[in-house]
């Protein structure tokens, strides 16, 4: 079956598509950031409540208890991205969405659990090693299971050539496993949230060894360790996830074409320096380091999707029937409301410490 | 069409959308509320100087905090990923046409969690006035979250100027925007209240408790007039499709209506009781009863907004099925296959049921499950006896019943989804074996054409004859047969007898007690207003007795002979025979005696669309299908016929519907009853020949009956050839009740389309009973016809219809030499042969009409040359048997 005569035609939209391939990029950055720092902080987390002796106080409760926050922005910088993709395809991932329903649908229990997990790890004081080890993995396991349907169903969404297996699995149950950049494309993403897990780990030591508290310094370079060498293995998965792109794509970040090899190239660069600062256990420059990383790599994944989907689509064919006001009003309203955000912060910051319950 | 089909089968869209809205409403709304609860309460502590009341508030925001920002902002989330998985075509108009109201309502999501976090982890560390610039801050996004929303919300419910105009603004500040945002926003308050007795009745200290139990009382039960003032202001301000579904309590939305309209009073009970002093136990019990009341009171007014948009997602825009409300004449032209992507494009023996689901998944599995709790197609469709009506259920959709969107599939289409609903997803039944029909033979009586001097003829004049026989429930039709009889002298000159003689009728044998097979008699007060006594008919007449001269006709009859083709053997029988006996008045000598049959049948097929089966086996209307069309009825006319019945007044169709056959007046503003009911159900069965007629009147080919038994039947013509298709019957019978200015006809024709002829304007207007085909369109001068088509040539009044109608001579009735209606000599009677042509056969010894092939001498005893009767009444007989 031609896969071109299942794809459904899109709706018109209201300012051209480079507005909202902009906001699209940059939110998405933003989500991303979050989204590495919830799995990587979950991981490591967890692997110090494995390695800690029982007895032993809660190894990690700072670090965990950001998560909660971390997953209310995740989750919130993860609606932005999806509304301005599925303004520009709408078309593709509303199917590719049906065709794993049941699975998609999942992701809304599977995160309530985690949240609530996340939480009760957090305010519950009395819970026994054995409970707080479980709570952890098992949220981790969640937002883990989560982050692999999220990449099943942005890789079925550019494969419209696999759709229609549909015909035989009409009931939601379909997944990407046939795409061979499946499991690469997923670790590789695993990998990137453990370097930015250990990245905020060092971040937080740094605020703490200003203030001049003691095993800051240790944690830091804990946290900077945990950076380069989940670097080193995001950068190993790398590899085989761009070849195991069809060849009409990958070819384009190795010299099929200018404007994608640039910024491959300066991804690649970006890699080095954030291995070569987390060596050196410089933590600003390898956090500017890794979000020209994460930022690079976006802009490649966005030139990725719309080579695989060059033989069907592309955002430009979308019609525009113009309507500005609207537009202008969400600009208005952006600077209003991070101007708002950007108060409350101050207000919170001046307030001094948090609370804890 | 566009999109895939998520299969839900047991869930369906509408409870997997309904599941996860509700409980997010319900939180979304208290997060709103509850905000505004905080902030105001926090004051009060700062009024008043109370550490506990800042302390409760510290508390209560942990459990806002935990509720609003997980289960509710996921849930949030969550609607949204399960709208795009039921209904994408739907969402992607909603997102690309409000895609900067969407990414506004994201900013204020960003303001309120930075805002409830900032709050939580603050409290008691911020100085005040920052701490409650906070609050304040927080409730301020939520509710512009809540004005983004609602515009968007109730832009699907109407659209507004957008629907021409296409313009952001126009759909946001659609004309229901305002009433429903301050609906909403008393509601947020009320729900402030009922989540605040959650933790206010958790308090340990009594005093602080119950100060804290009657804080929240207040928040309950102070918005609640404004609130119920918004909810009419939101009624008023509805566009006329909603606001009838509302106003009328359409009953798949009159549950939450009226769980609506009750739990108003029950809340602001329970608001009225937590504020007096009870038991902690009793307030918390109470606290959580009124929390679970206050979902369900959230989920049925969702219900209601969602059940008053239908059959659209968005208002006139997208039906609920995806199709675009503009492109369905396109496809209706083109057909589902071609018009939908992910289907199989043709049809065939083997794959029928296969796209029949596909069209299912496409037409009908945005709001119906299979097999699950809500809009079950397995249970809504197990009234429908056969593919063949289930697919008249699916041609009437978005015609005559709204609530669902018009089919604009093929008639292979239609097929392939009937199958799939009835064999595909019930099970492919065996086809019912044909009852056997028999009789016991009944022969003529004697006649000798030496010696006899006299010839009675009889018939009866009711055709395709039926009686409800469920008048426990209702009637249009009561055990009412007419007998009609001509006795004539026989010589050179024959004459009608008129004077001098008395003609008898006599059921025969086994069909003289009636009342003991139905119960006409029972219920004859409240559905006739008569109280006939047992076995007595609506004239007085019973199945044995003295027919009446009708000096104008010249012919005897005796009127509304109750008799019922139920004998007392059992079983059916729906052509009983009755003996005609003349005598002279002056000596009673018996003069001549005849045979004749009045046909009654039972086998009116209600069952085939309305449920249930056979009240006696082979016929009968029985309770089940009887209750349902009630049930219909009350439901688009808001009539109580239901409730009468079971209160035991079953009330006459014709006590409303006016209808000559009964000269009953009715209701003058009414459509007549042939009307309204050939009107109805023609919209269902659309595109059909003559098997449609047999679906309801007693001609199955597989039935118990087969009414149409003369030679006419035996030629292969067929009901729709005299009265044609169900759709050119009815709209000759609507556009005369329209002409007469009643308002239900247009209802009824509006998506009725002719078919014999190319307008509307081409159909000639009838009244039942009166206007109906005229023998003489076909049999042109009397003579062969040329065409087997009668439809829309009607006779100007009663007096010209075949049953009235004389010879040229004006003595002569036409059935009296021809046979009843229906069963025009030869005819041939399925339960025995020859029963129908009792007088032919007796006086001729054929069953050929009276004087056929010349045989004048069966009355002049002599041969003729003239006509006298009518043009070619000296031809031979065309049509002779074997």
């Amino acid at each position: 079956m031609d896969p071109a005569t299942l794809i459904p035609s899109p709706d018109a939209i209201p300012v051209p598509w480079g507005y909202f391939q902009f906001l699209l990029i940059l939110t998405f950055f933003l989500h991303l950031l979050f989204m590495n720092v919830m799995l990587g902080t979950s991981f490591i987390a967890l692997t110090r409540e494995l390695r800690s002796p029982t007895a032993a106080p809660p190894p990690c409760r700072d670090l965990a208890s950001k998560l909660t926050h971390i997953i209310a922005f995740t989750v919130n910088f993860g609606v932005a991205p999806l509304l301005f993709l599925q303004v520009l395809y709408g078309q593709f991932i509303y199917t590719s969405s049906i065709l794993m329903g049941a699975y998609w649908l999942s992701v809304v229990p599977l995160l309530i659990l985690a949240y609530y997990g996340a939480y009760l790890y957090k305010m519950r004081h009395d819970l026994t090693a054995g409970s707080r080890r479980g709570t952890l993995a098992l949220s981790l396991c969640l937002l883990l299971a989560i982050a692999f349907l999220f990449v099943n169903n942005i890789s079925l969404m550019q494969n419209p050539q696999n759709w229609d297996a549909y015909f035989s699995q009409p009931d939601g149950t379909l997944l990407a496993l046939a795409d061979p950049a499946l499991p690469s494309r997923y670790l590789h993403f695993l990998a990137a949230s453990a370097a930015a897990g250990g990245l905020f780990l060092a971040i937080l030591a740094w605020f703490r060894l200003k203030k001049g508290e003691q095993g800051a310094a240790r944690e830091l370079g804990a946290g900077m360790k945990w950076f380069t060498y989940a670097t080193v293995v995001e950068a190993g998965t790398g590899i085989p996830f761009l070849f195991s792109m069809p060849r009409e794509v990958h070819q384009l970040f190795v010299g099929g074409a200018l404007l994608p090899t640039l910024l491959f190239s300066a991804a690649l660069v970006a890699t080095f320096l954030c291995l070569r600062y987390g060596a050196q256990e410089r933590v600003w420059p390898a956090t500017a380091a890794l979000a020209v990383t994460i930022l690079c790599m976006i802009l490649v994944r966005d030139l990725a999707r719309q080579a695989y989907l060059a033989p069907y689509f592309h955002p430009a064919d979308l019609a525009v029937s113009p309507q500005w006001s609207p537009f202008l009003l969400f600009l208005a309203i952006l600077v209003a409301g991070g101007g708002a955000v950007a108060y409350m912060l101050k207000l919170a910051a001046k307030a001094g410490r948090e609370v804890r319950p | 069409m566009n999109y895939p089909v998520w299969q839900l089968d047991f869930f369906g869209g509408g409870l997997t959308i309904a599941l996860i809205a509700i409980l997010h409403v319900y939180i979304s709304h208290f997060a709103i509320g509850g905000g505004l609860f905080l902030v105001l309460t926090e004051l009060k502590a700062y009024r008043e100087n109370s550490p506990e009341i800042l302390e409760y508030t510290r508390r209560h925001t942990r459990f806002f905090l935990l509720l609003t920002l997980v289960l509710g902002a996921i849930t949030g989330v969550g609607i949204w990923f399960t709208i795009a998985l039921i209904a994408p075509a739907a969402t992607s108009i909603l997102i690309h046409n409000f895609v900067f109201g969407w990414a506004i309502e994201w900013v204020f999501f960003v303001g309120e969690i930075v805002a409830v976090l900032v709050y939580y982890y603050t409290f008691g560390r911020m100085d005040r006035r920052n701490h409650l610039i906070i609050g304040w801050l927080y409730f301020i996004f939520a509710w512009l979250s809540l004005f983004v929303i609602n515009g968007i919300i109730a832009f699907m419910l109407s659209p507004g100027e957008w629907l021409t105009s296409g313009n952001f603004w126009d759909g946001f500040f659609n004309p229901t925007f305002w009433p429903a945002l301050f609906f909403r926003t008393f509601l947020c308050l009320m729900l402030a209240g009922l989540y605040g007795f959650l933790t206010s009745t958790a308090i340990k200290e009594e005093g602080l408790r119950h100060t804290m139990v009657r804080y929240c009382a207040t928040w309950l039960l102070a918005p609640f007039v404004f609130f119920l003032a918004s909810a009419y202001w939101y009624v008023q301000s509805l566009p006329p499709g909603p606001r009838a579904w509302v106003l009328n309590l359409d009953s798949a939305i009159a549950p939450s209506l009226s769980f609506f309209i009750w739990g108003s009073p029950l809340l602001f009970l329970g608001g009225l009781l937590m504020a007096i002093r009870l038991p902690q136990l009793a307030k918390r019990t109470l606290a959580v009863v009124l929390l679970l009341l206050g979902l369900a009171y959230m989920g049925s007014f969702e219900y209601i907004r969602e059940g008053s948009r239908r059959p659209y997602t968005i208002a006139d825009h997208i039906y609920a099925n995806a199709i675009l409300a503009r492109d369905l004449p396109t496809v209706a032209e083109k057909g589902i296959l071609a018009s939908a992507r992910w289907v199989d494009k043709e049809i065939t023996d083997a794959n029928r049921l296969l796209v029949g689901r596909q069209i299912y998944d496409i037409f009908c599995a945005s709001c119906h499950s299979i097999g699950g709790p809500i809009r079950d197609i397995k249970k809504l469709s197990a009234k429908y006896a056969s593919v063949y009506v289930m697919e008249g259920e699916i041609s009437g959709q978005g015609k005559v019943i709204g609530c669902m969107p018009p089919f604009p599939g093929t008639l292979a289409e239609r097929n392939a989804l009937a199958t799939f609903i009835v064999e595909g997803l019930r099970g492919k039944k065996k086809p019912q074996a044909q009852p056997t029909l028999s009789a016991q033979p009944l022969a003529p009586l004697p006649f000798d054409p030496e010696t006899s001097q006299y010839l009675l003829l009889a018939w009866n004049n009711m055709g395709m004859h039926c009686l409800t026989d469920a008048d426990s429930l209702f009637s249009f039709l009561p055990p009412a047969n007419n007998l009609h009889a001509q006795l004539i002298r026989r010589g050179p000159t024959p004459e009608v007898v008129t004077e001098g003689v008395v003609i008898t009728y006599q059921v025969e044998p086994g069909f003289e007690n009636p009342a003991g097979k139905v119960e006409f008699w029972k219920y004859q007060t409240p559905l006739y207003g008569t109280s006939q006594p047992e076995n007595i008919g609506l004239s007085g007449n019973g199945l044995a007795g003295t027919m009446t001269l009708n000096p104008d006709s010249k012919a005897f009859a005796a009127d509304k002979v109750p008799v019922v083709p139920y004998p007392a053997a059992g079983g059916y029988m729906p052509y009983p025979a009755f003996t005609i006996e003349a005598r002279d008045k002056a000596t009673n000598t018996l003069l001549a005696a005849t045979r004749m049959v009045a046909p009654v049948s039972t086998e009116l097929g209600c069952k085939n669309c309305h449920g249930g089966g056979w009240s006696k086996e082979v016929a009968g209307i029985s309770p089940v299908p009887t209750r349902d069309f009630l049930t219909v009825h009350d439901r688009f006319n808001k009539t109580k016929l239901l409730a009468a019945a079971r209160a035991g007044k079953p009330l006459l169709c014709q006590s409303c519907h006016p209808d000559p056959i009964l000269n009953a007046a009715g209701n003058p503003k009414l459509l007549n009853l042939p009307a309204s009911i050939h009107g109805w159900h023609a919209n269902f069965l659309t595109g059909r020949g003559a098997e449609a007629c047999a679906l309801c009147h007693p001609n199955n080919p597989q039935g118990s009956t087969l009414c149409l038994r003369g030679i006419h039947n035996e030629l292969g013509l067929t009901c729709v050839n005299c009265h044609g298709t169900l759709e050119d019957h009815a709209l000759s019978l609507l556009l005369a009740e329209k002409k007469a200015g009643k308002p239900g006809a247009d209802r009824l024709m509006k998506h009725l389309k002719p078919r014999s002829v190319a307008s509307l304007e081409e159909i000639k207007p009838r009244t039942p009973w009166l206007n109906e085909p005229d023998c003489l369109t076909c049999h042109v001068g009397f003579a062969p016809p040329e065409t087997d088509t009668a439809f829309n040539v009607w006779t100007e009044s009663g007096d010209e219809l075949y049953r009235n109608r004389h010879d040229e001579s004006g003595s002569i009735h036409c059935a009296a030499c021809h046979g009843s209606p229906h069963a025009i000599y030869p005819a041939t009677n399925p339960y025995e042969k020859e029963r129908d042509n009792f007088g032919p056969r007796q006086y001729q010894g054929n069953p050929y009409p009276i004087g056929a092939n010349k045989n004048c001498a069966v009355c002049h005893t002599v041969e003729m040359e003239e006509e006298l009767h009518h043009p070619n009444s000296l031809g031979m007989m065309r049509n002779s048997r074997e």
